[in-house]
């Protein structure tokens, strides 16, 4: 297996001098193609910078980040988009969708802003694997905060990247929705071979990943494979001893 | 992008209702005003006295200067005030030129009764024939028109009427004398026109460098003189309204548009963060506004034309436009409106975008839930910037004391001043805040979350302000340079008369011989040119017991024909002392070299250049003038009364009231949809920033706050923008108004009357609570769990 992403060294500093804060410290982490890796930590460990930094929507202090062959930092903000929006996949928590289109125009939303044109028979798979065929004329407001998720996975999905970033995407939903999201996002990664990295605070969810990293003080403090959630929640709890 | 500005736009109706309505009245107040601006350009009166005639020969109504630029010359013409006459020799070179058939040769002078007097040789002109008795052939008889209302027999003015006409005109009555008596009742020796028959007759040739040809519709510019005159005001008073309109609608829709892109930074950072590159973003606002103003464009300038019409009658009511000068209409100020709107919304678009779409996505969705606190070194710059340019301005407008140059300066002070505060916004009201924190606290629920929520977002609290300060300080400015100007003006002459009546409609002569008067000055208004530049000049035979201009320098002892007085004002302008020779035109052109024999200062109360009535008196169009009486007061206005019933008595200190009351309402309508403009702008935002806040006051419903404390805290939060915008508006106008008096009065303390400073505050204040509280009646009508949990 190849990397898809690949950090070395990678600080982030907000502020400056005496105010300073270290999000970030010397992160170096590789992930390979295919997987589905989960990272994990306290609040206050980096782990939302850590996605941010990997995924291109900031740049890092200092390090380097590199998505396939690219390295990123050096790249003005006009290609960092462009590599986005054909490259990366985001779901965030929440506020995922443009509340004035409609299901179909929010998951096409990154080739329209390319100039690309929708693949028809992959936009179908893509419609048909998340479950929303027969919702794709609704409009966001029309829909639950699961179906609402399950638009922001396909139009991750849509543009085949390279990598899907998910931040907390499970995070505002209920206990059974959060699970059927989860089961789409282990189905991407093995029915499609789709490289996925998520940042979450909730072991059940880190469960459904390949690899679990663990962020405490931005810093890798650990990693575990083939996790399940109480191996899982019994490391963050020594995790958060640490850190206290 | 288009796509997506369209389906934001419809999906999104609400948000851009204000910007729509912003966007609606610009476009109206400027079709309106170009519309006004493009009858100053092009607009023309048919005649109706010179009818009948195709060609006229009169005199150059301009005066022209050859200025020399170097390696070209270039001739520049300014119009004068009174009717240029011509000399009577040139009919007869008009008879002798080839191809005349027939010359028809007009005086012109005004009647008593508001008649206009001609001699019966020039009826053809229009031509008016007899439908009842017969022409005039003697002195003593005339010739009525048909709306007269006299009959043969009945008298007017002293003469008999013998005739009565087929015709009328329109604008004016008409009394025709007999040719001779006409003659010597104008001046001797000169025409006011001539009719040259037939059509298309070149005679251009003969009455070179004397005269000049009209024909079409030249002729209602001679004919009405006072057209032309109302004309030129249009393109100055038109150009400064459109000028103005269009820098406050600039202001108010930045504004609007800054808050509904505030509204939805939250999604726009998620298109950032999705696929969207920040050239993308600003062509997804642009797009916005372009359509936005699109739309409210094209109903706009349909209203605008209706706001035309509106501003002509109201002008023409007001004298300020002569009722035969018809509108203009052409599409052009109806397309320059939308475009202009489009243009302003595009502007501002662009404006309230920048800083969205440069932000890194990361950033911006973190930001989207917070406001962050600093304030971009760019708009920190800007803003500076034009604080800076607002010093100047008002340091050079402190320095002006010509109206013309001041009025338009002064409204672009007003608005540069503006402009800063809005600029530089955040942190005044951050500043403001941490003042109005401390007696907020006195209210425990109300005061408390009033405070946290204005200290949390600054930036919607300026966005508030700033609309709300610009009212205020245009408002003020514009009311109360008309009152500032006014009253230093009746101070001065109240103060510099001494007579104590103004009496007008009867002559000079027969008040003299009135009991209980004890001397009687004739005082004739009129302008004149030096160089180019226009004076307004007084003509009266100076005498202490009626006038005291305060002469400085100098003396008025031996002032005759020959001699002028200079206003302080004029003096320095001219760079003129007592003892230099100065050359003038005359109102209807003469030129005249008189010596300046002395420099007075009431300048505002009277006129900036002072003549001898004797010399002014030959060269205006109405020789009856203003009289200054002097004598007790209460014994000659009985006397008078008797006396001579026809006269207006006035006691003089009313008189200058009423002299200063028609100018400034011309100015009060025009700005006054300005200030219209600008309220509605209030309402605007004051009413988006509470509609967008539903969420938040469901919340606090919900966590226990009750109804009313919730209005309280709206209230406290609309009040406390309300004061800073109060103060920082009025002091706005304040510099505006000191550095405008320092100029045009000498004093910088302008005269604000107390109640209507107060009731411009009420006003002001009472548009914004309601413009708070029932949108937020609306919100809070909602059951708060279902408003919590509408979606965004």
């Amino acid at each position: 297996m190849t990397d898809v992403v690949r950090l070395e060294a990678v600080s982030k500093v907000y502020g400056k001098g005496q105010g300073a804060v270290a999000a970030l410290r010397e992160v170096s982490v590789a992930i390979p193609s295919g997987s589905f890796t989960a990272v994990m930590g306290p609040s206050g460990s980096g782990k939302s910078t850590f996605l941010h930094c990997a995924a291109g929507l900031d740049v890092p202090s200092s390090g380097s980040v590199r998505l396939g062959g690219t390295e990123l930092s050096g790249l003005s903000e006009n290609r960092l988009t462009e590599l986005r929006r054909q490259r990366i996949g985001f779901v965030f928590q929440s506020f995922n969708l443009v509340g004035s289109l409609t299901v179909l125009e929010n998951i096409t939303l990154p080739l329209r802003l390319a100039g690309a044109k929708a693949d028809r028979g992959w936009l179908e798979e893509v419609v048909r694997r998340v479950g929303l065929e027969g919702r794709t004329g609704h409009r966001p407001a029309q829909l639950s905060g699961g179906q609402q998720q399950r638009v922001a996975i396909a139009r991750a999905l849509v543009t085949r990247p390279e990598v899907v970033f998910g931040d907390e995407p499970t995070g505002a939903l209920d206990t059974m929705t959060a699970r059927d999201v989860l089961r789409l996002l282990r189905e991407v990664v093995e029915g499609m071979g789709q490289t996925v990295v998520m940042v979450t605070h909730d072991p059940v969810a880190a469960s459904y990943a390949d690899t679990v990293l663990f962020l405490a003080d931005g810093r890798i403090v650990d990693s575990m494979t083939a996790p399940t959630s109480d191996k899982v929640a019994e490391r963050m709890t020594r995790l958060g001893a640490w850190t206290r | 992008m288009i796509w997506l500005s369209l389906k934001t736009l419809r999906h999104r109706k609400a948000a851009f209702a204000g910007a729509f309505a912003a966007l609606l009245c610009a476009a109206a107040l400027v079709c309106a005003c170009l519309m006004l601006l493009e009858t100053g350009l092009r607009g023309t009166v048919s005649p109706e006295r010179y009818a009948g005639t195709p060609v006229l020969v009169a005199g150059d109504q301009n005066v022209r200067v050859t200025i020399d630029k170097g390696d070209k010359t270039k001739v520049k013409a300014k119009p004068l005030a009174e009717r240029v006459w011509i000399p009577a020799e040139l009919a007869a070179g008009l008879r002798k030129a080839p191809g005349v058939e027939r010359v028809v040769t007009e005086v012109t002078f005004p009647v008593a009764g508001g008649f206009v007097g001609h001699g019966w040789e020039s009826a053809a002109l229009t031509p008016f024939t007899i439908a009842a008795g017969r022409a005039p052939s003697a002195a003593g008889e005339v010739v009525v028109d048909a709306a007269s209302g006299l009959g043969v027999g009945s008298e007017l003015a002293g003469h008999r009427v013998v005739g009565v006409t087929a015709q009328a005109l329109p604008s004016r009555r008409t009394v025709f004398f007999s040719t001779d008596e006409a003659r010597t009742l104008a001046r001797p020796g000169m025409l006011t026109a001539i009719g040259v028959f037939p059509a298309g007759v070149d005679v251009a040739k003969a009455v070179a460098g004397k005269a000049l040809v009209y024909t079409g519709d030249e002729r209602g510019a001679i004919e009405f003189l006072g057209a032309e005159n109302a004309r030129v005001k249009l393109i100055s008073l038109g150009g400064a309204l459109t000028g103005t309109s269009l820098l406050v609608a600039i202001l108010v829709v930045v504004g609007t548009f800054a808050l509904s892109i505030q509204q939805r930074q939250r999604e726009l950072a998620l298109m950032r963060a999705v696929a969207a590159t920040p050239g993308q973003v600003r062509k997804l606002l642009g797009g916005e506004a372009l359509m936005v103003s699109l739309a409210a464009g094209l109903p706009g300038a349909g209203l605008g034309i209706g706001l035309g019409f509106w501003l002509r009658s109201k002008f023409v009511e007001l004298g300020a436009m002569p009722a035969n000068l018809e509108l203009v209409l052409s599409p052009f100020p109806a397309v320059a409106a939308v475009l202009a709107t489009m243009l302003a919304a595009w502007a501002a678009a662009r404006v309230s975008a920048h800083r969205t779409a440069r932000i890194r996505p990361v950033e911006a969705l973190g930001e989207a839930a917070i406001e962050r606190g600093g304030l971009p070194w760019a708009r920190l710059g800007a803003g500076v910037a034009c604080a800076g340019g607002g010093v100047a301005l008002t340091i050079v407008l402190s320095t002006l004391q010509v109206e013309a140059a001041s009025s338009p300066v002064t409204m672009l002070t007003a608005l540069l001043w503006c402009v800063a505060v809005t600029l530089l916004g955040p942190p005044l009201a951050r500043l403001a805040v941490a003042v109005l924190s401390v007696p907020l606290r006195a209210s425990r629920v109300g005061g408390h979350l009033a405070t946290r929520n204005l200290r949390a977002s600054s930036r919607r609290m300026s966005s508030v302000i700033s609309p709300v300060s610009l009212m205020v300080a245009m408002t003020c400015t514009i009311l109360f340079v008309q009152t500032t100007m006014g009253h230093a003006a009746e101070q001065e002459a109240a103060a510099g008369t001494r007579a104590a009546l103004v009496v007008t409609g009867a002559p000079a002569a027969a008040v003299r011989e009135v009991p209980g008067v004890s001397a009687v000055t004739e005082v004739l208004r009129t302008s004149v040119r030096i160089g180019l530049d226009k004076y307004g000049t007084q003509g009266l035979n100076p005498d202490p017991r009626t006038v005291d201009l305060d002469v400085t320098t100098g003396s008025l002892k031996g002032f005759g024909p020959g001699s002028v007085a200079l206003s302080r004002v004029a003096a320095a302008r001219l760079e003129a002392k007592v003892g230099d020779k100065i050359a003038i035109t005359l109102g209807d052109g003469t030129p005249v070299s008189v010596t300046v024999a002395a420099i007075y200062a009431r300048g505002l109360g009277f006129a900036e250049l002072t003549l001898a009535h004797d010399l002014v008196v030959k060269h205006v169009d109405n020789p009856m003038g203003t009289l200054l009486v002097a004598g007790d007061a209460a014994v000659v206005t009985e006397t008078l009364k008797t006396a001579l019933p026809q006269a207006t008595v006035l006691p003089s200190a009313e008189a200058w009231e009423k002299a200063g009351a028609q100018n400034a309402e011309i100015n009060y309508v025009a700005m006054g949809l300005i200030i219209a403009f600008t309220a509605i702008a209030v309402v605007n935002t004051l009413a988006m920033s509470t509609a967008d806040r539903s969420r938040e006051l469901a919340l606090l419903r919900l966590v226990g706050t009750t109804r009313r404390q919730v209005m309280g805290m709206l209230r406290m939060e609309t009040l406390s923008s309300v004061l800073v915008a109060v103060v920082s508006g009025s002091l706005i106008a304040l510099v505006t108004l000191a550095a405008f008096g320092a100029g045009m009065t000498g004093s910088a303390i302008p005269h604000v009357p107390p109640l209507t400073y107060a009731a411009v505050v009420a006003a002001v204040t009472a548009l914004a609570l309601l413009a708070t509280v029932l949108p937020a009646r609306l919100a809070l009508r909602e059951r708060p769990a279902e408003a919590l949990g509408a979606r965004e």
